[in-house]
């Protein structure tokens, strides 16, 4: 039998001056061909394993390590990441700190040219992994002119080039917008299965990744918790409160179906043999053309917290951002503002929080406006915790026992919430805007920011959030607002308007063909659990 | 970073963009040594004429509109401080105070003198621009690479972080504005400076793990010279062996002190001929202008 590609035997790590342990005792063997998804929440240590993976741990962090960890046959111990690279490609969260060079070309150049290849060998490598990978068109282009998705595409292109036999990805998807994070998943499904490629990828949005993997891997606290095959583990993590289960394993599991499906097609098929889909199908909710855009003939009396009236944001020599936008949201709504990249909803935030003034049209807000933009870290500009918020946005973050603490060393759900408070702080406000906030965020992460954004909207602001997270604007919002070409195209509630979509829905929403309207998995497992009493 | 000062490289379909990054940024070494050696006020019109020329040639024209931008006011700049610092000269044109024990008085000579390093400054920044814009760094910094692996890599990721750096600071200044109370430019400039080193260590992982401390020396480029690399090449050559020969030969004398003497010769015709000649020459003949390969 072949020697497996990765062995870790009783892996130990601790970071310099960090007392808990960020891998703990961690044994595993992964094969050649082997396609892996890392679970686990924030903080569990699947990046701390990707690292020692690449090398990077201990050789570039350093800190302390016990028991043997060997990659492509090499002993992490004594080999760094520069001979690991030979067996490895690695590509980490944030696509603009991976690319190096100017040019899309020479970044694929780079890690070739490094091993000392002739210039016809660097130029066959780069025209080969560029097709494969469908980045040909963008070799002549300059790095800073692409998308965060061509980007992470090209980073994958150069972790790629020189064939490693490992691919280890950092979630990579956790900055993309959802069109191209499925289609970073399916590029890399296509890389394991047509080039035999082994892939270990650490997601929280596991359900992009389980139908690819053969394999999961749960962490907790450093320690494997769970290694089992998808099915496997899913039955694992429903019975271990859900936490990393997907949507649909989450309704299998509330219904009392079984087993637990790893994708929505074999969801649907156990409906289907279940004889529940057609009658589901029954109590269909409207079709998406009754969620078209609010009119509003008469205005209500009462003063919105905020409106936006025929608002029109026009770039010299670029395209139009907003188009004549009509918008008006009350007290206390909680509002999904959903569309592709492009569409102009954080355009509309920008306008909503008065940092651009727009072309044409009028923006009206009862009170002041709070907005929390997509990188909560940029609200973070203090040495320590206690500085950016006083005690009362401390104690609504969660973070009253660290104030002492640098806002780097949290995780990324606790910056996110201690940036909302930073962006909060002063209150009271009549609209509180949100740009993407649960990017990158596990499920507890994202249930607080639900709870605390739920209580703002209970104190009485319009809460307003741009956001691609389907699953989350259907906990959270009750209205949902879609976007497209710089104008609202859909106005309604969660139901009518991501029940029946094809891109903009849930996955449960999916499975059940729209059935009663359910977005999440407790609506979709009542809606199940209702058709078989009846 | 596109509406900056300093223009950024694009690829594009012309004669100076075709040519191997050598050839173009040996050409604009050459007018960057031309500027570096002579203040003569017809052969510094001549660089700045050579690179507006070739700029438009080059389909750069915005970029190099750009670069003037920052050249025209640091020339001025240049211009104004002169005759405040220096008061040498026999034509004074204006009697200052005395501050401090030093006599503001202003000269035609130091107004000139000032001009003139205000046109050396100006040309050398639009020389600089032109390279920006038609240089492809990645290729030069390959070429540096045989030379200094570790320092021409620490450039490359140096001017690849600026453009990083740039977006960092914008998103910081935003976010600022939505605090409750919005910091002072102090606190949002240190956490941008120290926002910067936690790139720059994520920059350095993502080297590490491209092999980067395992690195050699790039292979040497065996391309054919092109008729573009040879033409541009060729203009190198001439501007620097014009600059050298004039320098030997005397040409290109300005005197400044104590009174402002422009000579005008035959050598300092000449030098100005082939630094214009130089920069046209990339563009010359039809086949220049037909099949660039590069699009």
């Amino acid at each position: 039998m072949p020697d497996p590609l990765v062995r870790a035997e009783h892996l130990s790590y601790a970071y310099p001056e960090r007392a808990e342990l960020g891998l703990c005792d961690v044994s595993l063997e992964l094969v050649e061909g082997s396609f892996t998804v890392l679970a686990g929440a924030s903080g569990s240590g699947k990046s701390t394993l990707l690292r020692a993976l690449c090398g990077l741990v201990p050789h570039f962090h350093g800190g302390e390590v016990s028991g043997e960890l060997y990659v492509g046959g090499m002993s992490v111990r004594e080999h760094g990441p520069g001979e690991l690279a030979a067996v490895c490609g690695t590509v980490f969260q944030e696509p603009e700190t991976q690319v190096v060079m100017g040019g899309v070309r020479a970044e694929l150049s780079l890690p070739v040219e490094h091993r000392g290849q002739s210039a016809a060998a660097v130029a066959r490598s780069v025209e080969e992994v560029a097709l494969a990978l469908g980045v040909a068109h963008l070799l002549e282009r300059r790095t800073d002119t692409l998308s965060g998705g061509e980007l992470q595409r090209v980073a994958i292109a150069a972790a790629l080039v020189h064939r490693p036999a490992l691919l280890l990805l950092d979630e990579p998807t956790s900055q993309l917008d959802p069109v191209a994070g499925d289609e970073l998943v399916w590029l890399l499904r296509r890389l394991n299965e047509e080039w035999g490629t082994a892939v270990v990828i650490a997601e929280h949005r596991i359900e992009r990744c389980l139908p690819a993997a053969d394999r999961v891997v749960a962490l907790d606290a450093g320690a494997v918790a769970c290694d089992a095959a998808p099915s496997e583990f899913l039955a694992w993590a429903a019975a271990d409160g859900g936490t990393l289960a997907t949507p649909v394993a989450r309704l299998f599991s509330l219904a009392g179906l079984g087993p637990l499906p790893v994708s929505v097609k074999a969801a649907r098929d156990r409906l289907r043999d279940a004889g529940l889909a057609p009658t589901c199908s029954a109590i269909l909710v409207p079709a998406p053309e009754r969620a078209a855009p609010r009119r509003f003939g008469r205005r209500p009396r009462t003063r919105p917290a905020l409106e936006l009236r025929g608002v029109w944001h026009e770039i010299q020599d670029g395209p139009q951002v907003l188009r004549g936008l009509d918008l008006r949201i009350e007290p206390g709504e909680r509002v999904a503002l959903m569309g592709r990249n492009g569409a102009g909803k954080s355009t509309l935030l920008r306008h909503v929080k008065g940092l651009v003034q727009p072309t044409r049209g009028r923006v009206d807000t009862a009170g002041r406006v709070a907005l929390l933009l997509q990188n909560p870290g940029d609200y973070l500009i203090h040495e320590c915790v206690g500085e950016e918020t006083g005690a009362r946005g401390l104690a609504a973050a969660g973070l009253s026992d660290r104030a002492s603490a640098s806002p780097r060393d949290l995780s990324g759900g606790q910056r996110q919430r201690l940036a909302l408070e930073v962006a909060v702080g002063g209150g009271p406000y009549a609209a509180v805007c949100l740009d993407e906030p649960t990017r990158g965020m596990d499920r507890a992460s994202r249930t607080a920011l639900a709870a605390r954004i739920a209580d703002l909207a209970e104190a009485g602001a319009a809460v307003v959030m741009a956001t691609h997270d389907t699953e989350f604007a259907a906990e959270f919002a009750d209205r949902v607002v879609l976007m497209g070409q710089g104008t609202v195209i859909a106005d309604a509630t969660p139901s009518e308007v991501l029940a029946g979509g094809w891109h903009f829905s849930t996955d449960v929403a999916r499975t059940l063909a729209g059935a009663g309207g359910a977005l999440t998995a407790e609506a979709g497992a009542r809606a199940i659990t209702r058709e078989l009493v009846s | 970073m596109t509406g900056g000062l300093v223009p950024v490289y694009r690829s594009r379909s012309s004669p100076l963009h075709a040519a191997r990054a050598g050839a173009t940024a040996g050409l604009c070494a050459s007018l960057a040594l031309v500027c570096g050696l002579y203040e003569h006020p017809l052969v510094l019109a001549a660089v700045v004429a050579a690179v507006v020329g070739a700029g438009l040639a080059a389909g750069v024209g915005r970029e190099i509109a750009r670069a003037a931008r920052l050249a025209v006011p640091l020339a001025l700049l240049v211009t104004v401080i002169n005759p405040l610092v220096y008061a040498e000269g026999q034509t004074l044109l204006v009697r200052g105070g005395t501050l401090l024990g030093h006599r503001f008085d202003i000269t035609l000579e130091a107004l000139g003198a000032g001009a003139l390093a205000g046109l050396r400054v100006g040309a050398f920044t639009m020389v600089f621009g032109l390279a920006s814009a038609c240089v492809d760094p990645d290729e030069l910094l390959r070429l540096f690479r045989r030379v200094s692996y570790r320092s021409a890599l620490t450039a490359s990721l140096a001017t690849r972080l600026v453009p990083v750096l740039a977006r960092d600071a914008m998103r910081m200044g935003d976010a600022a504005r939505c605090r409750a109370e919005p910091p002072g430019r102090l606190a949002v400039t240190r956490a941008a400076v120290s926002g910067a080193l936690d790139r720059a260590v994520d920059v350095a992982a993502a080297l590490e793990v491209r092999g980067y401390s395992a690195g050699g020396r790039p292979e040497r480029d065996r391309r054919p010279w092109s008729r573009h690399d040879l033409r541009a090449g060729a203009g190198a050559v001439l501007v620097l062996v014009a600059a050298v020969a004039g320098r030997i030969a005397g040409a290109g004398t300005v005197t400044v002190y104590p009174a402002l003497e422009v000579g005008l010769g035959p050598a300092d015709l000449g030098l100005a001929a082939c630094v214009l000649i130089a920069a046209a020459l990339p563009f010359a003949g039809r086949a220049a202008r037909l099949g660039v390969a590069r699009a």
